[in-house]
Parts: structure tokens; sequence; C-alpha cells
């Protein structure tokens, strides 16, 4: 088990700068999660790390040992790919075995160490099996098993969920988190579902355009995020766009928004204000006067989603459509077309430079 | 509908046709080893004498064993250099790839005719010359490329994924090639083997030129047969030739999909 | 495999070329170099032989320019690829269509197959067999005449007939192959959805499968007019004295008359003739790949 220091990696292919000066410290015995849009970089940060290619300029050290010129078959560590890639030709038992056999263990060994594995994934009677017999899921965590096997360093995941259906996936969210809490490997793993990097990690690297944008804690990054593409790109947010006052900002019709959180940045620069649609009040406008604290906006109600336990008000307002998101816990509902009222507070509020 | 029906039945009646056209010589021919006129007359009286007389024939005897001879060596050779190019150009990206791809067609595409002059001519200038020697260098050459198409084209189903999860399990470059790559791609080495050894066997042009007195292929000892004269002696072994390149295919067929469909 | 995540190219050359090496070596060695000594060759009055002299000279060139026969007998060759590659179209596409259109499953992998199958056997056997059935006293002969009520007497033997009749047998499985491919690879839906616009069979033949079967065409054609050009061995098996052309000539120069240099230059330039040929194809083609 080790961690690993990935530390100023840049790699371009022909004109396109895939990484930019990447540098992230993944401390030994995480989970963490690469999240971006395709393009981002993070497929290429991955492979990087996995030592099926090398860096233009950066060092990579696994365990404090500097890799970024090692070839893969010698950095220890275990790789989980998106299509499972089994070996066709051999059996379940044989592809774990796989790693184990090539570096000349002896029979007895890999057997047991291979029942271990296949045990831990609970496929520990499957042994036998050809690929092509098996489930996606079964698959996925044969996969596994043969990477975990080797107890290798590092565990390395592209986008291992991404071929599976909706409740299988959730399932094996628990499951990967489990196994990895068991052996306590460090583990990377790439994904483009924010929801699923917020659930299962301890850390998040969100990426863009191979720039690292931001890189915390999922809560962290959620209430308190440092741009606005990692406001919108994790969860949902309404971005409000002005000049900075001293507690915040001032709308162009002049309202002024007031930020608890965020950037420090001088006054008069442009900057936006970023709120979490489920921390907006939503009230039908009943033309009383406003509260002293607080911000407000009214708008008209364009859109309403009802999805059961909650609904998503969809409100226009001086040409900006902004997202609301109540619980249904009984209050009145709103019509598509009422005037309403927006409440929320500055601590929910959270100042953005601009980009 | 009716038309359907018809220009169907019109289509299959050609196809028969077209196989009759195609088989009957050879068949026609293969019948005549077995009768007793030397001079193809009718009616038709059954014998194999022609067959026992081939036993007695010794250039064609000798002819027959280095064409089988050379067959094998070329087939090793261009399995094992065929394979290795094929891996080499699906694993690897580098410039001039396209270029070395497009090198494979000159020897397909140029006639056997002007491979095979130019072939005696360099030999000769070169100081290998003649003979069983150059013979084979010709034959490796010529089946090379079909064997790279072949294994390449086996190699196009295969996912370098598979590759690229035995690396990450620690294998080093011949494991993973023996362990992972190697078995996948064994039925397009074979296929291509097989195409290697009825492309050297079956080859007439090139072993033509390249052939001297007592030092000659099958082909080329029927050719020099036929130029002096008919004999039934020629039908028996052109029979026995023509009945082990078409089993050579058949067998071919099983590990290679001619017709592209997987 | 390449693309963004490629391991790099300079590793990749050379991580690939122990690889390649030996099979390029040896085609360099058996196929291209000998190519150029071809070449080499042709601009020479004797063979480099010892105690001869020899002098560059394009007279071998000039030879085939000023002796109407060879240029003539090009031309002889140029026209029975033509005769032989219409021919197979003629008669191989449309055994194409059917086994790509009208048979399915099973049956269609077996004719499929039985097809290829003697394309993929001995030429020279083949060839030999169809002077069993031609000749004077051959089946075609007692057949007709078992049937016909008058004597005729049928000799195609040594004849240009028979060398078209045997080259289309050697050839016209080629032509089928290529055109199967392509053909196989229409869409039957795009048939159905011309129909459904009114088009008649005819129409849609015209319109549509022909124009997209051109790859297979234009590839068939190009690969069975190129070895007819410079065949030597039909001829002379099936043509008798009629049987001389541009093949058997060269033939001549390196078996019989021993001019090397001349028939390396007659070789060249038919190379060239093939070449360009293949040339002015290959846009066809690359469209295809």
């Amino acid at each position: 088990m080790a961690g690993v220091q990935v530390s100023s990696l840049s790699r371009s292919f022909g004109a396109h700068k895939a990484l930019d000066d990447v540098s992230i410290d993944f401390a030994d015995g995480g989970f963490y999660a690469l999240l971006g849009p395709s393009g981002s970089g993070k497929t290429t940060l991955l492979r990087q790390i996995a030592g099926f290619d090398f860096p233009d300029s950066g060092r990579i050290a696994i365990g404090g040992e500097s890799v970024e010129r090692v070839p893969v078959e010698k950095r220890r560590i275990g790789m989980v790919f998106q299509n499972y890639a089994l070996f066709p030709n051999m059996s379940v038992a044989d592809n774990v075995a796989f790693g184990l056999s090539v570096r000349g263990e002896p029979k007895a060994t890999i057997a047991s160490e291979v029942q271990r594995a296949l045990d831990l994934v609970q496929l520990g009677k499957l042994g036998g099996r050809r690929p092509h017999q098996l489930s996606g899921g079964q698959r996925q965590r044969v996969a596994l098993a043969r990477a975990i096997v080797t107890k290798p360093r590092v565990l390395l995941l592209d986008e291992p969920l991404g071929a599976l259906d909706k409740a299988l996936r959730v399932d094996m969210q628990i499951e990967l988190k489990r196994i990895q809490r068991e052996i306590g490997i460090t583990t990377i793993f790439v994904t483009h579902d924010q929801e699923e990097a917020l659930t299962m990690s301890d850390r998040i690297g969100i990426l863009r355009d191979g720039r690292l944008v931001q890189e915390g804690p999922p809560e962290d990054i959620y209430d308190s995020p440092k741009s606005e593409f990692a406001a919108t790109f994790l969860g949902d947010a309404n971005i409000l766009r002005g000049e900075t006052t001293g507690t915040g900002i001032r709308l162009p019709d002049g309202t002024a928004i007031a930020a608890g959180a965020g950037a420090t940045l001088a006054a008069g620069a442009k900057a936006s204000c970023a709120v979490r649609p489920e921390r907006i009040r939503i009230a039908a406008d009943s033309g009383g006067a406003d509260q002293a604290n607080g911000n407000v906006l009214r708008g008209q109600v364009s859109k309403r989603i009802f999805a059961g336990n909650n609904s998503t008000y969809f409100v226009e307002r001086d040409g900006q459509t902004l997202k609301v998101i109540v619980q249904n816990t009984g209050i009145e509902r709103l019509a598509e077309g009422q005037e309403v009222v927006l409440r929320w507070s500055p601590e929910s509020t959270v100042l953005i430079a601009a980009n | 509908m009716a038309t359907t029906r018809i220009l169907e039945w019109l289509g299959r009646l050609y196809i028969w046709l077209l196989l009759a056209f195609l088989y009957l010589p050879i068949v026609i021919m293969a019948l005549m080893s077995f009768n007793v006129s030397p001079f193809y007359q009718l009616p038709f009286e059954w014998t194999t004498e022609w067959y026992a007389s081939l036993w007695q024939n010794d250039q064609l005897i000798s002819a027959t064993w280095n064409s089988i001879e050379i067959a094998i060596i070329t087939t090793i050779i261009c399995v094992v250099l065929g394979s290795a190019a094929s891996l080499a150009l699906f694993r690897y990206e580098f410039r001039g790839k396209k270029f070395l791809q497009a090198l494979l067609f000159p020897p397909i595409a140029i006639p056997w005719l002007i491979t095979g002059t130019a072939m005696l001519i360099f030999f000769f200038g070169v100081g290998i010359g003649r003979g069983l020697f150059a013979i084979l260098l010709g034959h490796v050459a010529l089946a090379l490329p079909y064997v790279i198409v072949v294994v390449s084209a086996r190699l196009q189903t295969f996912a370098p994924e598979l590759e690229e999860a035995a690396r990450s399990l620690g294998a080093n470059q011949w494991q993973v090639t023996s362990r992972v790559t190697l078995p996948w791609i064994m039925p397009g080495v074979i296929a291509g083997g097989l195409f290697a050894f009825a492309v050297s066997f079956d080859q007439f042009v090139v072993s033509y030129f390249l052939s001297t007195p007592g030092q000659t292929t099958l082909p080329v000892e029927i050719y020099a047969a036929i130029r002096k004269g008919f004999t039934p002696e020629i039908n028996a072994v052109s029979t026995i030739i023509i009945v082990v390149s078409m089993a050579l295919m058949l067998l071919t067929a099983r590990f290679f999909k001619f017709g592209g469909e997987k | 495999m390449a693309g963004q995540v490629a391991t790099g190219s300079r590793s990749g050359l050379r991580s690939a070329l122990p690889l390649l090496l030996p099979a390029y070596l040896w085609l360099t060695v058996a196929i291209f170099l000998p190519l150029s000594a071809m070449v080499f060759f042709s601009f020479m009055t004797e063979l480099p032989l010892a105690g001869k002299v020899w002098a560059f000279t394009l007279d071998n060139y000039a030879t085939f320019f000023s002796e109407r026969l060879y240029l003539t007998l090009l031309l002889a060759s140029l026209r029975l690829g033509l005769e032989v590659t219409l021919w197979c179209v003629v008669i191989g596409y449309p055994a194409a269509y059917v086994l790509a259109k009208v048979l399915k499953g099973r049956s269609r992998e077996a004719i499929f197959l039985l097809v290829i199958l003697p394309f993929w056997s001995n030429g020279l056997v083949r060839i030999f067999s169809w002077a069993m059935v031609l000749r004077e006293g051959g089946i075609l002969d007692t057949a007709l005449n078992a049937v016909l009520p008058f004597k005729i007497n049928i000799d195609l033997m040594y004849s240009y007939p028979a060398v078209i009749i045997g080259l289309v047998h050697s050839y016209v499985p080629y032509m089928v192959l290529t055109c199967y491919l392509t053909l196989q690879a229409i869409d039957d839906s795009l048939i159905e959805a011309g129909r459904s616009l009114g088009a008649s069979r005819l129409q849609m033949l015209r319109r549509v499968i022909i124009p997209l079967s051109m790859p297979g065409l234009v590839a068939g054609a190009a690969l069975i007019f190129v070895p007819v050009v410079g065949s030597f061995m039909e001829p002379r098996i099936l043509g008798g004295r009629t049987g001389t052309f541009y093949g058997t000539v060269i033939e001549d120069q390196f078996v019989a008359v021993f001019n090397w240099p001349l028939g390396a230059a007659l070789s060249f330039i038919l190379l060239a003739v093939v070449l360009v040929i293949l040339a002015l194809a290959s846009p066809v083609l690359r469209r295809a790949a």
C-alpha cells in the first residue's frame, strides 16, 4: 500500500494539451475520484499513473519512488478496465491467477490466493467458468479480483461501472467501497458521473481541459466551489453574476446579494454568486414588505416538475432561469405563471471569482 | 411476387451452371486418369495403371518431394515472420507505418512473370543462382504478404485492452504475447500457414524461372511433361495435386472466413 | 489503439523494429532488390558474366519501339486482358449477386466456398483440364457429336478462344469474390427503401446497386487484368502457335533466347503499364477500403 504523488504533470499529443501542469497528492489508503467531462484528461492522467504512457514533464511517485519512466509491468499497480478486459481463452480462476503466475509464484500459493480473492468479491464458486458465461456485474467483480490478488500498491479503475445498469451500479458502488475499506488500498477511479463521485469517494479531483479545477472532499467542493465550472459540474447551482461589493455582489439591476462564504475579492471586480437549489425557500408573492436579513429575489414560475418526494421549480427573473428544489412536505403547491418570492441566507451563498 | 420467385429460381440455376463450368473440366480430367486408353479415347475402361506408373517416374517423385519440402519450410518461415510483422503493425504506431503496409501490395499485385524473371536476374547476379534454395527464397517472399493479411485480419478482432490488462498485471512483452495474444490469433495463424503452404505448393511461374534440371518442383515438371505431349500419367498426377490443394483450402476455410463474416 | 492515448511514436518504432525487420528484410532481398536489379540490367548489352564485355545501352528499349512485333504483342496482350476481364465481369457479377442477395445461410456459405475453391488450386492443372475438354476427340467434341445429328468437328485447342476460355475459367472466381464482398456489404434496407419509393428492379440495379458495387468490380478487374496481361503458361498450353503474347516473348528471352537484358527491358515496360493501370484504379479502390 502506498500513496501516489503527481507533480506538475504535463502531456501533449501533437497540438492538443491533454494534461496541463496537474498536481495531486493521493494519500495512502484513500478512495479518490477523478471527475470531469469527456476530453478533460482524467483518463489520460489515470493511464499516466498506470504507466501506459509517459509524461512530457513532471513527476509521478508511488510510495515515494519516482516511476515516471518505469513501464507499467514493473509498477505493481492493479487496474480495472472499462470493458473489464478479461482473457476470453482462460477460466475465471486462470484470469485471476494471471498476475501471480507471470511472477512465477508456486501453484499452491496461487490457488489459495485466487480463492481468497474470489471469496472477497463473492464469486467463490465460479472459478471454473469462462468470462462469456458471466453477467456484466460478475465480470466486473472478476476484473476486480484479478487486479487486487497481486497485492498492488495502487488500484486504478477506468469508469468501472459505466457499462452496468442503474440498480447494479448502486450495488457495485457499495461493494467497491466495502472491499476497498477491507484491504485498505489507495484507490483512484475515473468517472464522468458526479453522483458516483459524490457518494463513493473520500476526495474528488475535478479536471477540465487538462487542468485540475478543484480538489478536496466532496462536501467541501459541494459547499465551497471555487469556480463556476466546479459549482455547476458537481451538483446543480444557480449562478448570479455582477460586481463585488464589500459583502457580496451587486446585480446589473442594482439588487444586492450577500455572500457568507467563498473568495475574498477586491471591491468592484467581476464576480459570481452560487446558490444550491435546495437552499432557496420559495413562496407565493403576497406583495408584502421584505425582511431585513437574507437574500431576496422575485420572479415568475415558468415550469414545475413533480418528482414524488420533491418538486423542482424553474423561476424566471430578469431574463435568467433560477432553479429551486423543495421537499414536498405538504406546503402549498405553486402553479406555473405564479408570482413568487425566493429567499435564502447569505451562509448558503458562495462568492466566486469570474472565470 | 411471382417475378421474384422466377428470378430467384433463374439465379439459382445460373449458379449451378457456373459451378458446372468451373468443375466439369476438372472432373473430366480426373476421370480420364482412370481410363485405359493412352489417347483419351472412349469407351471408358477403368484402370489405375497410370497412377502405378507414377511411382516409376523418378523425376516426378523427386520433384514432388521438393515441392512438399519447400512448402513446409516456406510455411514455417512465413508463419513466424508474418505473425511477428502483423503483431508489430497491430501494436505500435509509428511514422512510416502506412508506407510499410503499402509495401505488402507489390508482391501480390505485380504479375509473377515480372517478379519471377526479376528474381532470376538478381539471384544470378548475386551468386545465389537457380535451384531449390532460390525457389525457397521466392516462395517465402510471395506467400508472406498473404500470411500478414490473414493474421492482421484476425488481430482486428482482438481487443487491445487485453494486452494492456496483462501488462498491468506485471507480464512482460513475451508473456503478454505468448499467453494472451497468441492463443487468440491462433486460428488466423493456422489459416495463414495453410495459405502459405498452398501458395508454395501450387506456385508455378516463379518456380519455373528459378528451376534447373534436377532441382524442380512438381508444377514445373508437370508443365514440362505437358509441353512434350498429353499422357494420362499427367492426368493422374494432376488429379492428385488438385485434390490435395482443394483439401488444404477446405481446411483453411474452417479457420478463416473468406466471405468476411465472423 | 491509436489516437490520444498512443504509447508514443518514438518508442513505437524501436519496439516494432525487431518484429518487422525479418519479414521486410526478406521482402527486400527477394522482391524489391530483384525488381531494381531488373531495371538496372535492362540498360545493359550483356550479362556481366566473367569474360564478357558489357556496356550501358538504351538498345533494349529501342528494340521495343523499333520492331513492331513487340508493340503488336503488347497490344495483343492488353486486348486479351480486356476481353478476359469483360467476360469475367459478365459471368462473375451475376453469380456474385445471386450469392450475396438470393442465397442465404448455410447454403450460401457452402456454395461460396465451392465457387472459390478451384481458384485456390493449381492453375496449371486447371488449364490442362481444359485441354481435355477442348481438343479434337475430346469431351466437348464427343458429347456434341453424340447429341447432334450431323458430324461436327470441334477443335478449339490451339486457338485464341481456347486461351480466353481457359483464362476466364481460372480467374472468374476472383471477380465473384470481390463483387460478393462488396455486394454483401450493401444493406438490404437500401433496396427496400428504393422499391418503396416506386423504383423497379431494373432501376434499382442500374441506379443504386451497380454504382455501389463499383469498388468490387474495379478491384476484381484490376486483379484479373494485371496477371492476364503477363500470362504465358495458359497461351502456350491452350494457344499453341496462335498463343504468342507479350508474356510468352518475355519468357523466351529467359528460357530460350537467353537475351536477359532484353527480357528485363520488356518486363519493365510491362511493369510500367501495370503500375499505370493500378494507379488509375486506386482512387476507386481506396474508397472501398
